[in-house]
């Protein structure tokens, strides 16, 4: 097994763009100076952030870390101000509603939790975008749709309906419904979450196979140290509400800052919380 | 708690956020139509299939129990106006008030409750439980706008079936009112039927069938609005369904004494 996960990583070092080739290519998200607040408390500090065609960008941090308001912010389901967000190369706050609905074309979003219509089969949820935002055949639809959810290793479930998939499966026809459209850009909120690890590491395989076969950059939410260190080409990482580091894996898993450290090795910090302050916190005051 | 000025706070910010509500029912209602009339700008036309299937399960899927009650109706307003009516010696003009009431008044709102209650819930009910599987955030995400695919086929549907299944129920109430009184007063049917038609005039057929059209779109929106503000899992979705009925009965009766009111001034 440790074997295994080894050479596969070591074939991923192998396939790996440098860093110079990375530094080259064109960005396909700039993030400048993004700040949000709920109501009075700040959740996101300053985030510049880029990510490069055909990259791997992992963001990982805590709970509560704000990794899912970045992700929303990325994918315009908030708005990008203030600050600002471009999006292969569009800025996202200056389109038209006619220019977004078509950037929103050109990416890809896979839920943490799935989100697939539960009235329709996992067919249907693949081809929702395509009978929506598309004038294709039906018999085309059902080509393309079938395509991609062979290339998730789901052919031959996409009769079922959402409620009758296992976690993994709901992960991968969610991925499925995310690339149907051929994105450039897709972005995954936590797929390893909820799966064991023999299901994750095919996922990760499957992110990886995305990348190389149909060359999309993709951002990944996890929690998953082990299969940042498998996918990722640079990994961010968030500490409530500020990016601690963004770099290559190399360079984030010898970071010399404490705190890197302690968010990889999954170490408590419980030794800065002051005894006091904690028991007023349980007091619940 | 038993602080006035805590209470009037707590009204105040109920008003507010009933203002709120308002403001955002307001803008959901313009964006469906905006959608509905240029969606096909955007190549996202309002889906005529979505359309009809909503027509189905809003308008045709209620006919037996819309019949059921339009008839109970017809058979206890015609109760009630003869038992009245007969105090006075007056139960030959028990037609008059039956068409009267049963066009103007009964018809729409019985129609109303009944659709709030069977698809202004379901409407909630879908919403809710699309907004907490993050449904409508895909929807968002994938280019396709969530008020066009969602909200503007229903209100479509609720916009065109409201007005037939009133039609029906005055169709319906009046037949079965009319059986009754022609055989308690030992009257031609169609002798019944021609006085009905006589006294009603198209405007009283016109005022029933428009509250009827204001209140599916009242239903609509209620359902669509507590839909999207679900919050909490299952727990939220029972209560926001439980709130748009409410609020959709209460606005209905409330809009028909406004309507009723400024008809007649
Ligand atoms: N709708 C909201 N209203 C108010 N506060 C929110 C809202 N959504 C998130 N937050 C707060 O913002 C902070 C960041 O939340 P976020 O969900 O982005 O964290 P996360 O890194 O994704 O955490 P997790 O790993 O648990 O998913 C949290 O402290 C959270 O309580
Ligand atoms: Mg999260």
């Amino acid at each position: 097994m440790t074997n295994q996960t080894l050479t596969a990583e070591a074939v991923n070092q192998a396939n790996r763009p440098s860093a110079e080739d990375i530094a080259a290519r064109r960005k396909v998200i700039e993030v400048d100076h993004l700040d949000w607040s709920f109501g009075p408390r700040q959740v996101l500090f300053d985030i510049n952030l880029d990510v490069r065609e055909g990259e791997i960008m992992v963001i990982m941090g805590g709970s509560g870390s704000g990794k899912t308001t970045l992700l929303r912010h990325l994918v315009g389901l908030m708005p990008p101000l203030p600050g600002k967000i471009k999006l292969l190369g569009k800025d996202m706050g200056a389109l038209s509603r006619m220019q977004l609905l078509d950037l929103k074309r050109r990416i890809g979003v896979a839920f943490q939790f799935g989100a697939l219509f539960s009235s329709m089969s996992v067919s249907e949820n693949v081809k929702l975008p395509l009978r929506e935002l598309t004038d294709l055949e039906e018999r085309t639809m059902d080509i393309m749709a079938n395509m991609k959810l062979e290339v998730c290793n789901l052919s031959g479930f996409g009769h079922l309906m959402p409620s009758d998939l296992s976690g993994g499966m709901m992960k991968r026809a969610s991925i499925a419904r995310a690339i149907v459209m051929d994105p450039k850009l897709i972005f995954l909120d936590e797929p390893s979450s909820g799966l064991d690890p023999v299901v994750s590491s095919a996922l990760d395989d499957l992110i990886l196979k995305l990348r190389d076969a149909m060359d999309i950059s993709v951002v990944v939410v996890s929690h998953d140290v082990e299969s940042a260190y498998k996918i990722a080409d640079r990994i961010t990482i968030l500490d409530k509400g500020q990016i601690l580091i963004s770099d290559r894996v190399d360079a984030v898993r010898n970071s010399a800052n404490e705190r890197v450290q302690n968010l990889l090795h999954r170490r408590s910090e419980q030794a800065e919380i002051d005894p006091t302050e904690y028991l007023r916190r349980l007091a619940g005051d | 708690m038993a602080n006035p000025a805590k209470i009037f706070e707590t009204i105040g910010r109920r008003t507010v956020a009933g203002l709120d509500e308002m403001g955002y029912a307001a803008a959901i209602f313009f964006e469906a139509i905006y959608w509905t009339l240029a969606g096909w700008r955007y190549r996202q036309p309002v889906r005529v299939t979505a359309t009809f299937a909503a027509m189905m399960q809003f308008g045709v899927a209620a006919l037996p129990i819309a019949t059921l009650l339009a008839a109970t109706i017809g058979l206890m307003l015609a109760i009630q106006s003869l038992y009245s009516l007969g105090l006075f010696g007056a139960e030959h003009y028990a037609y008059i008030g039956i068409a009267l009431s049963v066009v103007r008044e009964f018809s729409p709102m019985i129609m109303g409750i009944l659709i709030a209650g069977r698809s202004g819930s379901a409407i909630a009910a879908k919403l809710a439980t699309m907004s907490i599987n993050q449904e409508v955030d895909a929807l968002q995400v994938m280019g396709i706008n969530p008020v066009r695919f969602l909200v503007s086929p229903v209100l479509i549907a609720l916009v065109l079936m409201m007005p037939c299944l009133a039609m029906w129920a005055n169709l319906v109430s009046i037949l079965a009112a009319g059986l009754y009184v022609s055989a308690e007063l030992n009257q031609s049917f169609g002798a019944y039927l021609n006085d009905t038609i006589e006294v009603l005039k198209t405007g009283d057929v016109w005022h029933g069938l428009g509250k009827a059209t204001l209140f599916g779109i009242i239903i609509a929106l209620v359902g669509v609005i507590n839909g999207s503000m679900v919050q909490g899992g299952a727990e939220g979705v029972g209560k926001v369904t439980t709130r748009s009925v409410v609020i959709s009965i209460t606005l209905i009766v409330v809009a028909d004494m406004i309507f009723a009111y400024m008809t007649t001034q």
